[in-house]
């Protein structure tokens, strides 16, 4: 059997807002218990693979915060491990690249005893099986493979990712989606490589760009001629949180039970941190329609097409419609939320009206007294 | 609290009279509040307690109890100091034995204890829901310079011949011990709680284990103890407590956290939280006409009918128009549409067909398993 690492790579993520002005988007929290990171490190968990570096760019608290000590993703805790890398020597955010995560941990990266490297992202929310594709890129004899997803909503979804043009499953081109055509194959950003040559790459890597990163290395590597590429393709649903827009329309969507079960199936768990709180509690005058409510939540007023995280509570004749509170929010009495996302901790007092629409989403930022 | 203290819980009982909720498992391992074990309760206790060394002394169906203790973790117990066992009766040198009495459970893990050399032992009860930590009855203990203390609480006297009494004196000293007496002589009931000093129960065990006895704590250690001039203690524990023997009394402590009306403490205090399993489910789902009132209900639960004063556990699904009302409803069963159900405990995985009613109109606690249909 191949030995594959995996890489959870947190660096060169799309930004969404103030949701992560204070902490990675890995760590976003998503349909009330989840961080987004989870679903990359779920499948490499359900994919049998056991040693994972996550490539941790900044906020790392928030991250060690999560993750703890990993054990949550391995199967066994002695053979697997769940490693943080970080590089704190790094002058300018914009040389902060995960292949200078990488060169700077090559202690701990160069020299390990694996065949194969799959990296994977946070913001591409997908139940994906690494194993079949190893299987191929071992297959196919090359030494880098890409995943991409044929899409028909590429005007208005994916913008800025890459686009593969691609020949008998080979990467012949690159170009960026600027929302021109509605069908397009976008990369999903995932890379499988042979781990010999990426090492050998990323060492090299300097010599031609100090400003690339591993998407930019596979663009260089397919258009230069230097490798050939394996173009593969995924057919399951994702989830691209790639702006807060994006963040909102996705969650609202997996409401739905048919979108829900297509992401999260029987024998594909997601995990994730636990955080031992008690079931949800509703009151005798609760009203709740379509929502996602987490442990920990005590409801009391009114909760519609909402997704409450842990431990929020609703008091007496509150209404909240069409939000997403994330843990600790707490709406006092006679308060009325619509088209809001409250992050951690937001303290809604009493008799409030808070308001966006259901085109603009208000952002309440953590922490935040009303 | 820097006591030497381990804690042995007994779990071995059968659980008779919670009928098919314990044909295939031990009653510590019965669910409740939607997401826990019964026996989640007195491992979180001393987890909160700072009591990591723990026998789990099992018996009857110990499998899928043994396999959720694993190795501790649930409840922390995986740490560098700490040990989390459970031990089953086994055969050894002197013959295969079964556990023949709650003492007994005891002295036939002597060695275990003398290994881990503590100054005190807990004796604890795997079927007892209530939330507290046991320093301050392990301080009183250790302050009087007890031989046992016993925790006991206050019930209705009219109630009290249904329990174990201890009288006491001025100083809540024990002077008698009457088990289920027509004429209680105090409203102090024991809860199954003691705090031994280990050399002293060490000798008693060994008394005991050759005499005709039913080998018992509160019929045979506790009396021969007292008659022999030892200094009993007794401890006033204030709160919610609740043996959960019996479908009536399984179905009452469930409603009491459903109504939010025990003082568990469940929401809030975070000093003595309940941990146990996670399942890695979505947060649970209502659905667009879906109602939910006076309720709890645990991830990964689909409700999407009528929900009243119920307990909905993880992986539930309540389809369109089912009622559900003043029910327990156990991880993984399906109450299908239009099927109506009130006053019930509804065991693991039970199917109730569409369109079923079950219990309807009755005061009776009703238990069903497996498929219902018409």
């Amino acid at each position: 059997m191949a030995k594959v690492v995996g890489i959870c790579d947190l660096h060169d993520a799309p930004h969404l807002g103030k949701l992560t002005e204070k902490r990675p988007i890995g760590t976003v929290s998503f349909l009330g218990r989840y961080g987004l990171m989870d679903f990359a490190l779920s499948n490499f968990s359900n994919s049998g693979i056991d040693r994972v570096s996550i490539l941790v760019d900044r906020h790392l608290h928030s991250v060690i915060s999560h993750v703890r000590d990993g054990s949550i993703w391995v199967n066994n805790t002695k053979t697997g491990t769940q490693r943080i890398f970080y590089n704190e020597n790094v002058p300018g955010h914009k040389f902060n690249t995960d292949i200078n995560n990488l060169l700077s941990n090559r202690l701990h990266f160069e020299g390990l005893d694996c065949d194969y490297v799959v990296v994977a992202n946070s913001f591409f929310l997908m139940s994906m099986d690494f194993r079949k594709y190893v299987d191929m890129h071992i297959e196919s004899g090359r030494k880098i493979s890409l995943i991409y997803k044929r899409v028909k909503n590429a005007k208005e979804e994916f913008l800025n990712c890459d686009i593969v043009k691609t020949e008998n499953h080979v990467v012949k081109d690159f170009a960026v989606n600027m929302g021109t055509a509605k069908e397009a194959q976008v990369s999903l950003e995932v890379f499988i490589f042979d781990y010999k040559t990426l090492v050998e790459l990323i060492n090299k890597t300097r010599e031609i760009s100090t400003l690339f990163n591993i998407r930019d290395l596979v663009n260089y590597c397919a258009t230069n001629g230097l490798y050939e590429v394996n173009a593969f393709s995924f057919d399951g649903y994702v989830a691209p949180i790639l702006t807060f827009d994006n963040f909102v329309k996705y969650s609202r969507e997996l409401l739905s039970y048919d979108v829900r079960k297509q992401l999260f199936k029987e024998e594909w768990p997601i995990y994730t941190t636990t955080h031992n709180t008690p079931p949800a509690l509703y009151g005798e005058k609760a009203i709740v329609e379509n929502s996602f409510v987490s442990n920990g939540s005590r409801i009391k007023g009114t909760v519609i097409n909402s997704i409450l995280s842990r431990d929020v509570i609703v008091e007496e004749g509150a209404v909240v419609k069409n939000c997403i509170l994330f843990s600790g929010t707490k709406v006092g009495k006679g308060s009325h939320l619509e088209y809001v996302v409250a992050d951690k901790n937001v303290k809604i007092r009493e008799i409030r009206d808070v308001a966006g629409d259901e085109d603009h989403f208000m952002y309440i930022s953590f922490g935040a007294n009303i | 609290m820097s006591h030497n203290v381990v804690a042995m819980i007994l779990a071995g009982g059968k659980g008779t009279r919670l009928g098919l909720l314990t044909k295939k498992m031990a009653k510590p391992a019965v669910s409740f509040a939607a997401k826990y074990r019964i026996i989640d309760f007195p491992l979180s206790n001393c987890a909160n307690s700072g009591i990591n060394r723990i026998g789990v002394l099992t018996q009857y169906e110990p499998t899928l109890l043994d396999t959720y203790i694993g190795n501790g973790e649930k409840w922390g117990f995986n740490g560098v100091h700490s040990l989390l066992t459970s031990i089953a009766p086994r055969q050894t040198d002197e013959g295969a034995n079964w556990y023949k009495g709650t003492a007994d459970a005891i002295t036939q893990n002597i060695e275990f204890l003398d290994g881990l050399s503590p100054d005190y032992v807990l004796i604890l009860s795997g079927d007892h829901i209530y939330k507290t930590t046991y320093n301050e009855m392990i301080d009183l203990h250790a302050e009087s310079g007890a031989d046992a203390t016993i925790s006991v609480i206050e019930v209705d006297p009219k109630e009290a011949s249904r329990f174990g009494i201890m009288a006491v004196d001025k100083t809540d000293r024990i002077t008698e011990f009457q088990e289920k007496p027509k004429h209680p002589k105090s409203n102090l009931a024991s809860m199954g709680v003691y705090v031994f000093t280990w050399k002293v129960l060490r000798k008693y065990l060994i008394a005991d284990r050759d005499l005709d006895t039913n080998h018992d704590f509160g019929g045979d250690i506790i009396p021969t103890m007292l008659n022999d001039g030892l200094k009993l203690q007794a401890y006033r524990f204030k709160g919610y407590w609740r043996d959960v023997g019996t479908l009536q009394s399984l179905h009452e402590a469930n409603m009491d956290v459903a109504l939010d009306r025990s003082d568990l403490h469940f929401y809030g205090d975070m000093s003595t939280r309940i941990y146990t399993e996670d399942t890695y489910s979505l947060p649970h789902y209502l659905g667009k006409q879906a109602s939910i009132k006076s309720s709890i209900a645990n991830q990964g639960a689909i409700i999407l009918g009528k929900v009243n004063s119920s307990v909905i556990s993880n992986e539930v699904l309540i389809e369109e128009d089912a009622v559900v009302d003043r029910c327990v409803v156990m991880e993984g069963s399906v109450i299908k549409r239009g099927a109506k159900i009130t006053n019930a405990i509804v065991a693991p995985n039970t199917v109730i067909e569409s369109g079923v009613e079950v219990n309807l109109n009755s005061k009776e606690i009703a238990l069903v398993g497996g498929k219902v249909a018409r």
